[in-house]
């Protein structure tokens, strides 16, 4: 298996973004939620991911951006797995190789993301 | 004397133990909440296997249902299987039968309910029945499922797009610590005043659904609104008396002022049958409720004429 690079971890979070966007439906369920949330890959020390979500929208930049609400913990394939849709956060959050810091209605709230776009 | 144990992963501070006849056989009721801990409610669960009548798992579903399709609740089938000998139930059993019942009941016999009423029903997944009934009548309808649990300010208001969001959330949801979906322990214990979501209740006559999520957010005033519920306490009815509610209905019976949750009375009735949940099954279930006749409870706080 070849390591994830800091490339894929973006691309990811550029699928993630348009996802969230075009998903009229989320954007409504969301348009309360502004939050900062710091995406940290334990295996790309160097590499800095900062997600915003505003009024239903989401962006992202390549830094870190003052204190986060949420911070979002995992190995590169796991974060770039849930963020394709690839996997849920569950089983990884459940076996602790995902972390979730933040307040409990956040961590939850961001799991319901995730889910209304890639759940069947 | 029959023995059911409720296991609650509710409050303790609502503990309880009362002793009721049945069709002439005496029963113990007997609640005991472990405030959230659910390694505590197994092992409460293991010690009284086989010692009682019948379990009754309270504050935690072990399935969620919508349009046809049943969610299994990790934590919930975990407490479900602690009980090897002991027939274990989360009242779902009888859940839909009693419900929905209660909806008709309310319509036929009472001036509460018409097609006009406007209804929130704070959670849907875990009371479909109730939730069909509702809609079966034509009631206007904000299912409050992602409101409740999630703080999403986002009302559903058609049973398709209710199973809809169901069917991508809840096989995922349904694994997570049932304490990150539902208040348990102390959090029951909060003072439920907050204005938050509070234009969803504003919106609506009645208040229907699980008494801890009405709770979570009940405004200071809910003046002219009745709540449909259950697991009420005297403590409970004298909050909701203060607050301006008209009535309390709840779906199952008073005992010894306060209303047991459904598992409670599914437990109940699979000690009174002496069978399994699985050999009562549906119909066994709808002839002993009959046997039993149990209507709606419904209490006028306001002491104006009653409905």
């Amino acid at each position: 298996m070849t390591q994830a690079t800091a490339d894929d971890l973006y691309a990811a979070l550029d699928l993630f973004r348009g996802k969230v966007n075009e998903n009229q439906r989320l954007r409504a369920m969301n348009r309360d939620w502004n939050r900062d949330i710091a995406v940290v890959a334990k295996d790309l020390p160097d590499v800095e991911a900062w997600i915003r979500m505003r009024a239903g929208e989401m962006d992202w930049e390549r830094q870190q951006c003052g204190d986060p609400h949420i911070v979002l913990t995992a190995p590169a394939d796991v974060l770039i797995g849930i963020f394709k849709g690839e996997r849920t956060p569950t089983e990884p959050y459940l076996d602790g190789s995902l972390t979730l810091r933040g307040s409990q209605e956040d961590v939850l709230r961001l799991d319901f993301v995730s889910l209304m776009i890639w759940g069947e | 004397m029959k023995h059911v144990l409720g296991v609650s992963l509710g409050s303790s501070q609502r503990d309880h133990t009362v002793q009721v006849s049945m069709l002439g056989e005496a029963i113990e009721l007997s609640r005991r909440g472990t405030d959230g801990d659910l390694d505590r409610a197994e092992q409460l669960i293991r010690e009284h296997d086989g010692k009682v009548d019948a379990i009754g798992l309270g504050g935690i579903d072990v399935y969620f249902f919508a349009r046809g399709e049943r969610y299994v609740v990790r934590d919930g089938l975990r407490l479900m299987q602690a009980a090897r000998v002991t027939p274990a139930v989360d009242g779902s059993g009888i859940k839909d039968t009693l419900e929905r019942d209660a909806v008709r009941y309310l319509l036929k016999e009472t001036d509460l309910l018409r097609p006009t009423t406007r209804v929130l029903m704070v959670s849907a997944v875990d009371r479909f029945g109730m939730a069909e009934a509702f809609v079966e009548i034509g009631c206007p309808i904000v299912f409050g499922d992602l409101i409740f649990s999630a703080g999403m300010p986002y009302p559903i208001t058609t049973l398709d797009e209710l199973a809809d969001i169901a069917r991508r959330i809840l096989p995922e949801m349904a694994k997570m610590p049932f304490t990150m979906l539902y208040p348990t322990g102390k959090e029951q214990e909060r003072e439920g005043s907050s204005a938050r979501f509070q234009e969803y209740y504003d919106a609506a006559d009645v208040i229907a659904g699980d008494w801890h999520f009405i709770r979570k957010y009940l405004p200071p005033r809910v003046a002219g609104k009745w709540i449909l519920t259950n697991t009420t306490t005297a403590k409970d009815i004298a909050e909701l008396r203060e607050r301006g509610a008209t009535h309390v209905v709840t779906t199952t019976p008073e005992m010894a002022g306060r209303s047991f949750g459904t598992n409670v009375i599914e437990a109940m009735l699979v000690a009174l049958s002496g069978k399994r949940p699985e050999e009562l099954g549906h119909e066994g279930y709808a002839e002993w409720l009959k046997r039993l006749n149990l209507e709606p409870r419904i209490e006028n706080l306001q002491g104006g004429s009653a409905s």
